[in-house]
């Protein structure tokens, strides 16, 4: 399926390195190795397109390992009769698996968490004040759920708002990150989301330095958030740099 | 909706400003908190909450299930937040059910850490629920009732979660004839004989005389921060909530280490102003945890004289 | 089974065939409510809230020279022994709630019928449940109309009533009630001296209406 560039956003080396210096210190540490051959700080590869359904106003593709996620963004278009008038415009979210995105054949439910969730995470970076009266209409579908879902439905569906032309203030990534024992563990997979001991989800903005959405399960001390901030914080950046060139990249393949 | 004029709004905006609010409170004071515990005779653990004009219920009913087959040594625990209509006309019908799934939702990564309950820093021991691996456990269901709404309802209801479990193992001590003859209080101790027979049934007897300690002492508490205009303050009552731009609710357990947390509000902040918030609420929970200690201890020693 | 013993003559939780249980009012307990009361009859339990008159939300809902009166009844997950989930929409508990409604726009005065502001919301939440749940709820909604300053012509009380074991059980409990047996709910506006309610579940014998007709002095607290 990904034939594009792949290209990854873990945070900075020297960052890792540093980390992995203090974990050299402290004793006990258990290490083990990611089943995909990745290091604890390393992001999955992100295949990112968009233009992926044509009838909507825009969508996005987004394949990250093998947890892939389409995104397609409708409107703003008039909200229905029965909403009472807004001078703001409305965010619509929803999101929904298929039946065989989970390795047992699941219902193919929608996600109503899920979907609360994409739109406090996208409401804070839209300029709703530019479309009143109007609704935007957000559909995400997971194709095949591998973990770290949430968090890339959020970075693809950012990046179909864009891809639609609605106004915002930044684009809007999310990374997650898993916590075993004392270890840190990036961009997990689904297995380890399933064994962790806690786990913390950031949608950060980076040109305006906001968190538009952050959540924190497990327990934690400060010490350990800020570290796990910093580095969710990185990737995050990394991520929404990957996310822009897609943009050009779409772009110039207009121009050409 | 709570309609504010022009006036109202900056005149609470400069009184947050000024660390003074409209009801005389500081930026991180909490209203009055009030707790009444077995409110519910039929379940095991029960508690009402009063903060200000903020009433919930709280209770706790364990039943026997399976365990879920991913995770044979454990219970479930399931959290189910209901907003009655008598707390605003906003909640008829079906118009309570967005706020109610987002406190389920909220408790749930608070007080169980993720959905599925299984990750470290849950408050509630889930290993202690089993009773035979993999065949049968017991299934706690926590309902929430909002009474009457008046901000804040995340951590009323967190607390009001919290004292509940002090009736677990206090009601069997204090329970009539008369209780007992409308259900059982406390958890009853429950014997499993495993029979090795080919359908691999149980034989469950329940004990009505003896019961299980159980022990929630590690629930953590939630505090809430609620941001208006450039500072951020405790126990917002509904018309400061209307003026929010996000809030933060941490859940902080006994021993200081955060629990689990969430940010409701669209608007963005600041991660070095979200640290900042985590570190207050982690302050301002040492002194809810020691208002609602003081508390249990009122309420038992209540209960002891009615005894 | 025995539900009056027939040594004593005395019911299950000990009280005579005619003995009501013990109950307690309460009003005001909800601060952002134009008005509320909790009522409890032994261990059922009701907390209603009143707002209102208001204008009426719904347009095509309003009725000339009349009040337009609403109400929803709702139970509280924890309020039945076993934790069954009732969903709000509940067929049973629409039209449970409908006909609450019709019963009480008969009391109101005609006074207010005039003004603009016509509806009225009855919200009922069931803390919990041992039997008797309708006239628990139809008292508490009584009592907080009353706290609310809604004018009325008369107190509308209710009492359930069922016949078990050949004896006619006043004010019956969850085990009486789901027994089988035949049982009355009325509810009385007690000066006037008229019924608005009368609901019977299977036949019964006619001459125990009068145990019925024991309505309470209300208690104002």
């Amino acid at each position: 399926m990904a034939s594009g560039p792949l290209e990854t956003y873990s945070p900075s080396q020297t960052l890792e390195r540093r980390h992995q210096q203090q974990k050299r210190k402290s004793f006990n540490e258990i290490d083990w190795a990611r089943s995909d051959g990745r290091n604890f700080h390393q992001c999955r590869p992100a295949y990112l397109r968009t233009g992926a359904t044509s009838s909507a106003s825009g969508s996005a593709y987004a394949e990250f390992g093998s947890t892939k996620v389409i995104v397609s963004v409708f409107g703003p278009r008039e909200s229905k009769k029965a909403m009472m008038y807004s001078d703001v415009g409305r965010l619509n979210c929803n999101v929904s698996y298929t039946t065989f995105s989970t390795s047992t054949r699941g219902q193919g439910s929608d996600n109503k968490d899920f979907s609360s969730m994409l739109q406090k995470a996208l409401e804070g970076a839209i300029i709703l004040e530019t479309f009143p009266k109007t609704t935007v209409d957000i559909f995400a579908l997971v194709l095949e759920s591998a973990g770290g879902d949430l968090p890339i439905i959020i970075s693809c569906a950012s990046l179909a708002l864009a891809d639609a032309g609605i106004m915002m203030y930044d684009l809007v990534s999310a990374v997650s990150l898993s916590c075993f024992g004392k270890n840190l563990v990036i961009d997990p997979t689904s297995e380890e989301e399933a064994c962790q001991d806690g786990s913390l989800m950031i949608a950060y903005m980076p040109i305006r330095n906001e968190v538009t959405q952050f959540t924190l399960t497990g327990e934690w001390s400060t010490a350990k958030i800020n570290e796990a901030m910093e580095l969710c914080l990185d990737a995050c950046s990394k991520l929404s740099n990957i996310l822009r060139s897609c943009l050009k990249e779409n772009v110039l393949d207009f121009t050409d | 909706m709570v309609g504010l004029s022009a006036g109202e709004k900056q005149f609470m905006h400069g009184g947050i400003a000024q660390d003074l609010r409209s009801d005389g409170r500081q930026r991180l004071q909490f209203r009055p908190i009030s707790i009444q515990t077995g409110v519910i005779p039929q379940a095991n653990g029960s508690a009402r909450v009063t903060l200000g004009a903020t009433v919930v219920i709280a209770s706790i009913k364990a039943e026997l299930g399976k365990p879920a087959p991913l995770r044979p040594d454990k219970g479930k625990v399931v959290i189910f937040i209901d907003c009655s209509p008598t707390a605003g006309t906003m909640f008829e019908g079906r118009g309570g059910e967005e706020l109610s799934s987002e406190l389920s939702v909220g408790l749930q990564r608070c007080l169980l850490g993720g959905k599925s309950g299984a990750e470290a820093g849950a408050g509630i021991d889930l290993s202690s629920l089993v009773l035979a691996e993999g065949k049968i456990c017991w299934d706690l269901y926590i309902d929430g009732l909002v009474i009457s709404s008046d901000g804040n309802l995340l951590d009323a209801l967190a607390a009001a979660i919290k004292v509940c479990r002090f009736i677990f193992l206090v009601r069997f001590e204090i329970s009539s004839p008369w209780q007992v003859a409308l259900s059982n209080t406390g958890i009853p101790k429950v014997s499993v004989i495993v029979e090795a027979s080919a359908e691999d049934q149980l034989e469950v007897n329940v004990s009505d005389e003896e019961f299980l300690q159980f022990d929630t002492s590690g629930v953590p508490v939630i505090v809430t921060l609620t941001k208006v205009g450039r500072h951020y303050i405790a126990d917002a009552t509904s018309e400061e909530e209307s003026q929010m731009s996000s809030a933060v609710s941490v859940s902080v357990n006994r021993h200081g280490r955060v629990c689990g947390l969430t940010k409701r509000g669209g608007a963005g902040l600041d991660p070095s102003v979200m640290l900042d918030m985590i570190s207050v609420a982690k302050h301002a929970s040492e002194n809810l945890i020691a208002v609602l200690d003081s508390e249990i201890a009122a309420a038992e020693a209540a209960e002891d004289d009615g005894s | 089974m025995e539900y009056v013993s027939s040594l004593t003559g005395f019911r299950f939780d000990g009280r005579r065939p005619n003995e009501m249980r013990q109950i307690r009012g309460e009003i005001g307990v909800l601060a952002k409510a134009d008005g509320s009361a909790l009522f409890e009859m032994g261990n059922t339990k009701v907390i209603a809230a009143v707002f209102g008159p208001r204008e009426v939300q719904n347009k095509s809902q309003q009725i000339d020279n009349q009040a337009l009166v609403r109400c929803e009844y709702s139970m509280a997950n924890f309020s039945t022994g076993d934790r069954a989930r009732k969903p709000k929409g509940d067929r049973n508990i629409i039209s449970y709630s409908a006909d609450h409604g019709s019963k009480y726009i008969n009391t109101f005065d005609a006074s207010f019928s005039g003004k603009n502001l016509k509806q009225i919301d009855i919200f009922l939440q069931v803390l919990q449940a041992d039997g008797g749940t309708r006239s628990a709820c139809i008292n508490a909604a009584t009592l907080a109309l009353a706290d609310a300053g809604i004018p009325m012509r008369d107190i509308v009380t209710s009492c359930s009533a069922g016949y078990l074991c050949s004896t006619p059980l006043l004010d019956l409990n969850y085990v009486e009630d789901s027994a089988g047996g035949p049982d009355v709910t009325v509810g009385l506006l007690v000066k006037m001296d008229k019924m608005t309610l009368l609901q019977v579940i299977a036949l019964m014998p006619t001459f125990f209406f009068f145990c019925c007709c024991i309505c309470f002095v209300l208690l104002f607290v």
